[in-house]
């Protein structure tokens, strides 16, 4: 298992990848520590999510792609 | 009233002027408040000035429990219940600040500035999107208020109107509000909210600023050592010595005060003499006050109190304090204080000083009142100390209707304090109004106004 992501740390514009396999970037950081406002940049599950914001919890993110 | 409860008479004689001490220490009673008065009545929340930007919020309280004064996004004032939905945690433990989102920390349950729920953990896996997430939002007050920068609240949609509630004592919260050159609503918080814990019910602050001048001798000690903006006495008296002292008290509401009517073409006396150049601007704000139309401007303002728990003091110090309800033993006491938000810096630094030399829990003044209630609610929570109810007698049918000094006409029922200096009229009608709303059962009851009104009054409310 992983290190857990401190998601205050991050800044707009991150990429991350979801525990579902989906992309995120992120366009804003209310750095409570549990939550991001991303928007969707690939999603195998769900094709339809890309392009769409949606909050992103932190336990879902599992590595910082840039 | 009915008075089938209890309270009225039986707890609060006001025909012999007798009030149990139960009403102070009994724990039952305490409980029973919280829903029947605290729950019914409107209750200040803050100053949009402490809010100034949108996503910027203050931690405030309504009785016993904590709510978010919050601007949201759209620029709305918003005011809910600091609970999560999911299992009561606070999402916000924070004092003030600014957030785009309240998250709880327990499951992580988040709540946008508006109050709505906007994250929940595991939505689809979980909850499979079956949760209703449109009413699960925080919980909003039935109703809200601004007026004059002030932010009211109330739990009960069936309350009337905040200016209703207030009826015609809306001109002594005025005298708070607006500035001291009579212009409207010119008030702004000056630093932060001083917040300190008594041991005592929250009734004995109420009371006694609801206009006791009987006091006075307690804080000899204050006058003595000269605390004043001009270094006598603990305020400027040189107005006051020309005015009629009066105590007003609104009786189908439950708010009263002291007040002073100056005579009219009155000119302004010397004040805040430690510093000429802010002696100078208060004289000038008092000149143009008299200028302007109105009753306000022949009048002082002095303590007073807004049913339940919000005390004003218009003018030296210029604060408010909510006495929130802790126990029937312990009160929460929150004190903000006022300026002009277009006064010279100088002048908020000069009243900076004297505020907290006056008020506040290091204020002398302050530290007179409580050490009274302190001491006073210690020793009437014996058991032979409850056989024996406070006296209210003072003043006993000297209250006058339709009062008029000078072609200056005071609401209410009126007590002229000039010579007497001293009734105890408004903590009867503090009381009246508490026995009201014990006993009442929904607002209806305690709308009596409405009752009386003559048809047409009544469509217009």
């Amino acid at each position: 298992m992983s290190d857990p992501i401190n998601v205050r740390d991050l800044a707009v514009g991150t990429r991350l990848m979801l525990g579902t396999g989906a992309e995120v970037e992120i366009v804003s950081n209310p750095k409570d520590g549990v939550w991001l406002f991303a928007r969707y940049l690939s999603s195998a599950d769900d094709p339809a999510m890309v392009g769409e914001e949606e909050m992103v919890f932190a336990q879902d993110v599992v590595e910082v792609r840039s | 009233m009915n008075g089938t409860r209890g309270f009225y008479p039986g707890l609060i004689d006001l025909a012999s002027g007798q009030i149990s001490r139960e009403i102070f220490v009994n724990d039952d009673i305490y409980a029973q408040e919280q829903e029947r008065v605290f729950a019914r009545s409107w209750l200040f929340i803050g100053h949009e000035s402490q809010i100034p930007n949108p996503g910027d919020f203050f931690a405030s309280r309504m009785g016993e429990e904590s709510v978010i004064l919050c601007r949201d996004r759209a620029g709305a004032v918003q005011v809910f219940l600091n609970s999560c939905r999911h299992r009561g945690m606070k999402v916000c433990r924070y004092d003030e600040g600014n957030t785009t989102v309240f998250t709880c920390p327990y499951h992580g349950w988040s709540y946008g500035t508006d109050g709505a729920l906007v994250g929940v953990p595991y939505f689809r896996e979980a909850y499979h999107s079956a949760l209703d997430k449109a009413k699960r939002g925080l919980v909003k007050v039935a109703q809200l208020c601004c007026y004059k920068g002030t932010v009211w609240a109330n739990w009960d949609a069936s309350a009337p109107p905040f200016l209703e509630y207030l009826g015609e004592f809306r001109r002594f919260l005025d005298l708070i509000l607006d500035g001291w050159d009579g212009r409207e609503g010119q008030a702004e918080l000056l630093g932060g909210v001083q917040k300190w814990i008594i041991p005592c019910n929250w009734k004995f602050p109420a009371e006694n600023f609801s206009g006791d001048t009987y006091h006075n001798i307690s804080h000899r000690s204050v006058d003595l050592v000269g605390v004043g903006p001009s270094g006598r006495s603990r305020r400027d008296y040189n107005e006051l010595n020309a005015s009629r002292k009066l105590h007003v008290a609104i009786p189908d509401r439950g708010h009263q005060t002291i007040t002073y009517v100056l005579p009219k073409d009155h000119e302004p006396q010397a004040a805040y003499q430690n510093s000429p150049e802010v002696a100078q601007y208060f004289r000038d704000c008092e000149k143009e006050r008299r200028r302007r139309p109105g009753a306000n401007s022949r009048l002082i303002g002095a303590p007073g109190e807004i049913f339940p728990n919000v005390a004003l003091l218009p003018r030296q110090p210029r604060t408010l304090a909510v006495w929130h309800p802790k126990s029937a033993h312990e009160t929460e006491v929150w004190r903000f204080f006022f300026v002009d938000r277009d006064a010279p810096q100088q002048v908020k630094n000069f009243l900076r000083d004297y505020y907290i030399r006056y008020s506040g829990p290091a204020g002398m003044t302050e530290q007179d009142d409580m050490e009274n209630w302190n001491y006073a609610h210690a020793a009437s929570r014996g058991t032979i100390a409850r056989r024996y109810p406070y006296t209210y007698e003072m003043g006993l049918g000297h209250a006058v209707d339709d009062y008029e000094w000078d072609g200056l006409k005071v609401p209410g029922r009126v007590v002229d304090l000039t010579k007497a200096q001293a009734s105890e009229e408004p903590m009867r009608n503090l009381y009246r109004r508490w026995a009201q709303f014990m006993e009442a059962d929904s607002w209806d009851e305690l709308m009596t106004w409405r009752r009386d009104a003559p048809p047409d009054a009544q469509a217009a409310q």
